[in-house]
């Protein structure tokens, strides 16, 4: 288990898949360049991504601001009428901040240089779910997402403590409040059951030592950072985890961080995460020896994951359901065009069911087949209409509201915008714009890295067939045409 | 008729308006007479088939986030509560009195209302033996049904659906949302979900000609269709999903998505069409609660075959300064119920509809620092129908500080009991095969 991919499986398919996976997809171009490469080479350019520099500047707003306490202070003391208006104007303010930096990290994942880098930031966001509707500021979402970059592919440990010092987290699940008379235990418990053990290898009794432990771990609300405060600290005995003395929350860390459990489950998590799947028990138990081995770092683990016979078996390969934001992302990448605006990227990739930066709760999103029903499997066909030919009218609806009842601004938001069809002439060569047997195997190689079932090639060829001469428009609907098949929800 | 001929029937549909003349297939024609098929086959059996347009409907709403039930159902007189709850205690004037014991929280007056009309049953103290304290395991373990050191992979409903259910179309089970709930995860999963019967469809875009779409929509339908030799399967089963899932082998994520993608073509004109005739009858509320319920209503209005809807409404995991944000949410749950029941009433189906409300968790008897409550264990829900057994049900737990498991109140009533009730009473099936063992039924109805 666990060995090499041979180089003599190593061909379009296997180089897509890698792509697909390791990052979010790309044209058939650039994973011809990976076929040449080689497997072994093809994983480090994705994985060893520090090489690449990456200039995305941060947003202008990026940064701690020392007068926001004492606005909101002055906000919550002022007078009703004036009051309303301020917290009016924040809300709004925090919208557009929140929708500046969706369309950031839309922009990194679609077109920057490190695809891998943006796909572990995916995970974590998705593992340490969590959500701006309970934190109400920008900044720190930023800073929290910043943090995964930082440590994407890093050190089990430091991430841990990092998340658990984190503003954002510690606004999220109550840590700013804990004290030792009254210490909360949102955070102790979420720590173990969802982020670093899982249900089942820790007790009731460890999670209320742990909240006392973590207790003084806390929020500077004035400098927007975190504090330790000694004085609200519990210093009392603990017992956690089997370890006794005056615990702190570096204690509480460290002794999650070495229990075997530990290295299970953050291996299995990524492993479905990339593959697709649970591991099997055994394959379970050797990547996490391999991550143990490497002093519980992300990017040897990631390595084998990536070389592995394993990663491109047939039950792996073409078998993941994209997520939303890989759907949007992928599509966008193979098809070479622009990313929509961001509060288009929002809006499709929302209604789909993923909302970046509020997630459903600290869980994240279930993932796999719980992305499609009946109803986000016709907004998938619907929404590739939209980013495929930039006709907007079939994401009317609730997708733009704050609130429900608020459809209506559906119609407002998508007017302002002049949407942009993919670029026929770009992607496809002229014999493929003509022939139409050499299209739908364009198509097929470019969208799917695989072949539709005849009967479905077929199809599309009779489509094609009826349109008589093609033009740019008969080609865009081909592309949305296979983009609405069960087999494109798959990669 | 014989259960082989309704199959056969079926089947025979699928191959001659599916595969043959898409274009031209009218939904509603094919489900009546299935339905009127399958629903004579249910006549002689003790068991009722899950499907049929006169039967008995299930509203489930889930309250997400842990509701305060000592809030909710409040025990106004009781010394306990309010040393325990120095802030949060509700005053006389913040309450609606049900008797000298309990009291409704003030907001519930929609609740108040359906209870002097008696519609409306209390079921106190309910819960599971070792609680779970974490949101998502206990709305699981509400989910599925399971004691609360089991794990199971398929929901009540799904398994009610597996029992009853060989036979009935996609449409038996309706979420209003974006996701189904694992209560409906099933061995042959069934029931659709959406949140804006708009757009329920496969749209057209606006440029090319109309001849031209055309096209479109019948070259989306053939990319969609199962294969031919799936169609043509013998199957055991008798639903659209499982003939279509027959052919290959189970769990392939393909495979699910084909059969969604068939789901949702059948589905699809059909809800559009009722959404689109039927009127709500009655005033709600502005909420997203609200609009679900008024859905659900122009649905049942309209006739579809559903036996199961679910809707939820979220906010309850009130942590910190809880007073203003439950009263906020028990005033749109009491107002949106009342709403829908005025509507059923207007169409004549008050016997028809039983709502029951849950919520994973009740929240400790001692508030917190913070204004707020942190998450406990039992709490009472609410049956709602024109036919239910009004009235308190059940037994408050005791308060008593000697009475409490670390801090929590000890639960009265198991939910399964509920549930079971629920299953024997009002959807006529067997509970214990669905709920894998045997629990007293509830007399809910």
């Amino acid at each position: 288990m666990l060995k090499p991919l041979s180089a003599s499986k190593w061909n379009y398919t296997t180089a897509a898949h890698l792509l697909n996976r390791a990052g979010f997809g790309g044209p058939p171009a650039q994973i011809e360049e990976l076929v040449a490469l080689g497997p072994e080479k093809s994983v480090s350019l994705l994985l060893d991504y520090e090489k690449i520099p990456d200039p995305t500047p941060d947003p202008e707003w990026a940064r701690p601001d020392p007068t926001r306490m004492a606005a909101l202070r002055e906000m919550r003391s002022a007078p009703m009428e004036e009051k309303q208006q301020m917290q009016k104007d924040e809300r709004q303010l925090q919208r557009q901040r929140m929708m500046k930096l969706r369309g950031w990290w839309f922009g990194r994942m679609a077109s920057g240089p490190r695809p891998l880098q943006e796909k572990m930031v995916l995970f974590w966001h998705g593992h340490f779910a969590t959500s701006v509707e309970k934190v109400r500021d920008a900044y720190y979402m930023w800073r929290q997402n910043e943090l995964f970059r930082r440590l994407a592919t890093g050190n089990w440990q430091q991430l841990l403590t990092a998340v658990a010092k984190d503003p954002a987290m510690l606004i999220w699940l109550d840590q700013a409040q804990s004290r030792k008379n009254h210490p909360n235990e949102n955070f102790a418990r979420e720590v173990m059951e969802l982020f670093a053990l899982g249900e089942g290898h820790y007790t009731e009794k460890d999670i209320t030592e742990a909240a006392r432990a973590l207790t003084g771990w806390s929020l500077n609300r004035e400098e927007q950072s975190f504090v330790d405060r000694p004085r609200i600290h519990d210093t009392g005995e603990k017992t956690f985890l089997g370890k006794t003395g005056n615990l702190d929350g570096n204690d509480v860390i460290a002794q999650i961080v070495a229990q075997p459990q530990a290295a299970r489950f953050i291996s299995a998590k990524l492993w479905n995460y990339f593959a697709g799947e649970a591991p099997s028990d055994e394959l379970n138990s050797q990547l996490a020896a391999v991550f143990r081995k490497s002093g519980n770092n992300f990017k040897p683990l990631l390595r084998v994951m990536f070389a592995s016979e394993e990663f491109y078996s047939p039950s792996v390969v073409r078998n993941q359901v994209k997520s939303p934001v890989q759907w949007l992302v992928g599509s966008v990448r193979v098809l070479e065009m622009q990313l929509p605006p961001p509060i288009v990227c929002w809006g499709m990739t929302r209604n789909l069911g993923q909302d970046l930066f509020a997630p459903p709760n600290v869980k994240g999103w279930d993932g796999g087949v719980t992305w499609i029903t009946t109803n986000n499997l016709l907004a998938r066909y619907n929404q590739a209409a939209a980013l495929v030919q930039g006709d907007y009218s079939g994401m009317s609806g609730a997708n733009f509201a704050k609130k429900p009842g608020q459809g209506d601004r559906a119609e407002k938001v998508l007017k302002k915008i002049r949407p942009q069809a993919a670029d026929v002439g770009k992607i496809f060569t002229e014999k493929e714009r003509t022939d139409k047997t050499a299209l739908v195997a364009a198509l097929e190689k470019r969208l799917l890295q695989s072949k539709l079932k005849e009967k479905q090639a077929r199809t599309l060829q009779e489509f094609l067939d009826s349109q008589g001469q093609l033009d740019d428009g008969d080609i865009l609907t081909a592309i949305r045409l296979v983009m609405s098949t069960p087999e494109y929800q798959l990669t | 008729m014989k259960p082989d001929s309704t199959l056969k029937t079926r089947r025979e549909f699928l191959r001659t308006t599916v595969l043959g003349s898409a274009m031209s297939w009218t939904v509603p024609a094919f489900l009546s007479n299935t339905f009127a098929a399958l629903h004579a086959n249910a006549a002689d059996s003790s068991t009722q088939i899950a499907t049929g347009r006169d039967s008995t409907i299930l509203v489930v709403l889930q309250m997400a986030g842990g509701n305060d039930g000592l809030n909710t159902l409040v025990p106004h007189s009781n010394d306990h509560y309010r040393s325990a709850r120095p802030k949060l205690a509700l005053k006389a004037e913040d309450v609606l009195k049900i008797n000298d014991d309990v009291a409704l929280h003030k907001s519930l007056a929609g609740f108040k209302g359906l209870y002097d009309a008696g519609q409306l049953s209390i079921v106190q103290g309910v819960g599971y033996p070792n609680p779970n304290r974490s949101h998502f395991r206990s709305t699981e373990i509400w989910q599925t049904a399971s004691d609360s050191n089991r794990f199971e992979s398929t929901g009540w409903l799904g398994r009610y659906f597996d029992n009853t259910c060989s036979g009935c179309d996609p449409t038996v089970g309706v979420t209003i949302g974006r996701s189904m709930p694992q209560a409906f995860a099933a061995k042959k999963p069934k029931g659709i979900c959406f949140d804006d019967p708009k757009n329920y469809r496969f749209k057209k875009a606006d440029k090319p000609g109309a001849d031209e779409m055309d096209t479109t929509e019948e070259s989306y339908r053939k990319l969609n269709e199962p294969d031919e030799a799936m169609m043509m399967s013998d199957n055991s089963g008798g639903t659209i999903a499982a003939i279509s899932g027959a052919a290959t082998h189970s769990g392939a994520p393909l495979d699910f998505i084909e059969r969604t993608a068939l789901d949702a073509q059948v589905s699809s004109e059909q809800v559009r069409a009722i959404a689109a005739k039927a009127e709500n009858k009655a005033v709600y509320p502005s909420s997203q609660l609200a609009n679900s319920l008024k859905l659900v209503a122009k649905l049942i209005g309209g006739g579809m075959a559903t036996r199961v809807y679910y809707v939820s409404q979220g906010g309850y995991d009130t942590h910190t300064n809880q007073l203003p944000a439950q009263e906020r949410l028990l005033r749109d749950l009491g107002d949106s119920v009342k709403a829908f029941m005025d509507d059923m009433k207007a169409q004549g189906n008050t016997g028809r509809v039983l709502v029951m409300t849950f919520s994973e968790f009740g929240r400790r008897v001692a508030e917190n620092a913070n204004g707020g409550t942190d998450h406990g264990a039992a709490a009472p829900l609410f049956i709602i129908g024109g036919k239910v057994k009004s009235g308190l049900l059940g037994k408050y737990p005791s308060l008593a500080p000697g009475d409490l498991f670390q801090g929590d109140i000890k639960y009265t009533v198991d939910f399964r009991s509920v549930y079971a009730g629920v299953l024997e009473e009002w959807l006529n099936t067997k509970s214990t095969p669905v709920l894998g063992k045997k629990f007293e039924p509830m007399r809910v109805v």
